[in-house]
């Protein structure tokens, strides 16, 4: 019976995840954007999409926690952490192992940012880009629910707000509201000589 | 015993406005130098009110180079730039005609350079940018200028006052008081140089005392502290005890506080280099804020955003100018709190 509650656990935390993982990116991209109101509170202008990111984390490591600990796969540890090492459906879990892994760092470098430069972090954290459909195509490969019609939902969903949030952002460019005033400022203080 | 120990145990500390331990500074440069380094001589003086850096070039410009060609020497530096703020014609001729009666070995290392007339320009990091690709904005630390300054060599960049100190020590001299800016409610305002612990009440006393009933001092210039009158009376004329840029204002009873605090939160705001948002839309936010105090149009909770927003902006930008603008800001707030709370409105033209 214990086995059940797993296995459901380590689907529910799997779907809940991708609905995580899409919010925060979603939030990502669209946050250079800086769509604001004064009436809503800052957390959910700044503090969101890191906020997210992190609870991300928490149900990804149960949704990994849940699978290993599962009898029925028989995975073991190193199979939740090394990429492609797994006898049970070794591609799609493998996917998912590397999205984990992905993460994992992105969520790391961020937390210590400050440490290491925003080059690098920004660097690193564009690998999102990557970890989001390797996260997706693990669900879709692997997933007990994928051809479910709810699952089949969420997933679309997901996979579609992620994508008109790419396109906005691409479609808008930057909008970086101190280019002006800098550029003007610049022009203040510049005393090279006019090619 | 070498300059470098002189300066240090004379306790030199730079006249710029940071009060940084001068020896320390030098030792940095050194310690890199492989006959490379770069002195910049920085006599930007873009504080509005200050007038001492200028006094020193005009009046002692032999003294200034003496100290730059001392650096020069002991840094093992091949470059030296006289980074002389583009309004101070006479300083610069002052410097030029001492520059000419050098002797060649000295002058061949000599370059001039004219610094922006705006706040930020004479800042170390924002010296280097420009010398470098001509655009006086302040920068990232690290690269510390010690480190990467001018041409990507250890640079040391001196205020002028500083250097003319250095000169003094290394002729076996003592390296003398300081030089303070009186500015406002005294009899006779300028620039006085006073022996150290010398206080602002002897100071004012010795410029022929205050012209009108005061109401608060500003030690320290634009980003500097206001005082009440009593407690700046005996606040000691020394670097590293927050004098600052050692201008001293005397704000009279019959002006304006608030009306003078908002003026000086706009221009502060307005010489932000718009690189980084708390320094562009926090000083921005702040100087409005004040302004509608001013105007007497105030919210009612402009005042606590005030108090807040000054304590927020602290530390948050990518160089010190929001910093120091919030703490002008934060001590106005604290010795004009009387009249934060009832300004009433009146004729807008008393605001310079």
């Amino acid at each position: 019976m214990s086995d059940a509650i797993l296995w459901y656990t380590s689907r529910g935390a799997g779907a809940v995840t991708l609905i995580l993982l899409s919010s925060v990116v979603v939030l990502g991209v669209l946050g250079t954007q800086r769509v604001h109101s004064p009436s809503w509170p800052r957390f959910l202008t700044t503090g969101l999409h890191s906020n997210l990111a992190l609870m991300t984390l928490v149900f990804l490591s149960l949704h990994i926690v849940t699978a290993v600990v599962d009898p029925f796969t028989n995975l073991g540890w190193a199979a939740a952490f090394i990429p492609f090492d797994s006898n049970y459906r070794t591609f799609w879990l493998g996917l998912g192992v590397v999205a984990f892994e992905l993460l994992l760092a992105i969520v790391a470098t961020s937390l210590v940012r400050g440490f290491i430069g925003r080059r690098s972090w920004r660097a690193i954290h564009w690998l999102t880009y990557a970890a989001w459909p390797v996260g997706v195509a693990h669900g879709m490969g692997t997933g007990s629910d994928t051809w479910s019609a709810w699952m089949l939902g969420i997933t679309s969903a997901c996979v579609a707000a992620v994508a008109v949030a790419v396109l906005l952002r691409i479609t808008s460019g930057s909008r970086d509201p101190l280019a002006a005033p800098r550029t003007s400022f610049r022009a203040a203080v510049d005393r090279r000589p006019p090619r | 015993m070498s300059v470098l120990e002189q300066i240090e145990r004379a306790h030199l500390l730079g006249r710029g406005g940071a009060a940084f331990p001068t020896a320390t500074k030098w030792r940095a440069v050194a310690n890199r130098s492989r006959g490379n380094a770069v002195i910049v001589v920085n006599g930007a003086e873009g504080e509005p009110r200050s007038q001492k850096d200028r006094l020193v070039m005009v009046t002692k410009p032999d003294l200034v180079l003496d100290g730059a060609f001392v650096a020069a020497r002991e840094l093992r530096a091949n470059r030296v730039i006289l980074y002389i703020g583009e309004r101070h014609t006479e300083a610069r001729a002052a410097m030029l005609r001492a520059l000419n009666m050098r002797p060649e070995r000295e002058r061949r290392l000599v370059t001039v350079s004219h610094a922006p007339a705006r706040y930020v320009a004479g800042a170390e990091a924002a010296a280097i940018h420009f010398l470098n690709d001509g655009i006086a904005t302040p920068t990232n630390l690290p690269p510390y200028p010690f480190e990467s300054g001018v041409g990507g060599a250890p640079t040391l960049v001196q205020n002028v006052e500083t250097l003319m100190r250095v000169a003094l020590l290394a002729r076996g001299l003592p390296a003398g008081g300081t030089m303070v800016t009186l500015a406002g409610a005294v009899a006779r305002p300028g620039v006085l140089e006073v022996d150290p612990q010398t206080t602002v009440g002897e100071a004012i006393v010795t410029a022929g005392g205050m012209s009108e009933a005061p109401r608060a001092i500003l030690v320290g210039g634009y980003f500097g502290r206001w005082l009440d009158t009593q407690d700046a009376w005996a606040v000691p004329l020394a670097h590293g005890q927050g004098l600052g840029c050692a201008v001293i204002g005397v704000l009279p009873a019959s002006r304006c506080a608030i009306c003078d605090v908002a003026g000086i939160m706009r221009y502060l705001a307005s010489e932000s280099s718009a690189q980084c948002g708390p320094c562009f839309f926090g000083l921005r936010a702040l100087a409005d804020a004040c302004t509608r105090i001013a105007a007497d149009a105030s919210k009612p909770d402009d005042l606590t955003r005030l108090h807040r927003w000054a304590s927020e902006v602290r530390g948050r930008g990518a160089c010190k100018h929001p910093d120091g603008a919030a703490i002008f800001l934060s001590s106005a707030l604290q010795v004009f709190a009387r009249e934060f709370a009832n300004h009433a409105p009146h004729d807008m033209r008393q605001t310079a």
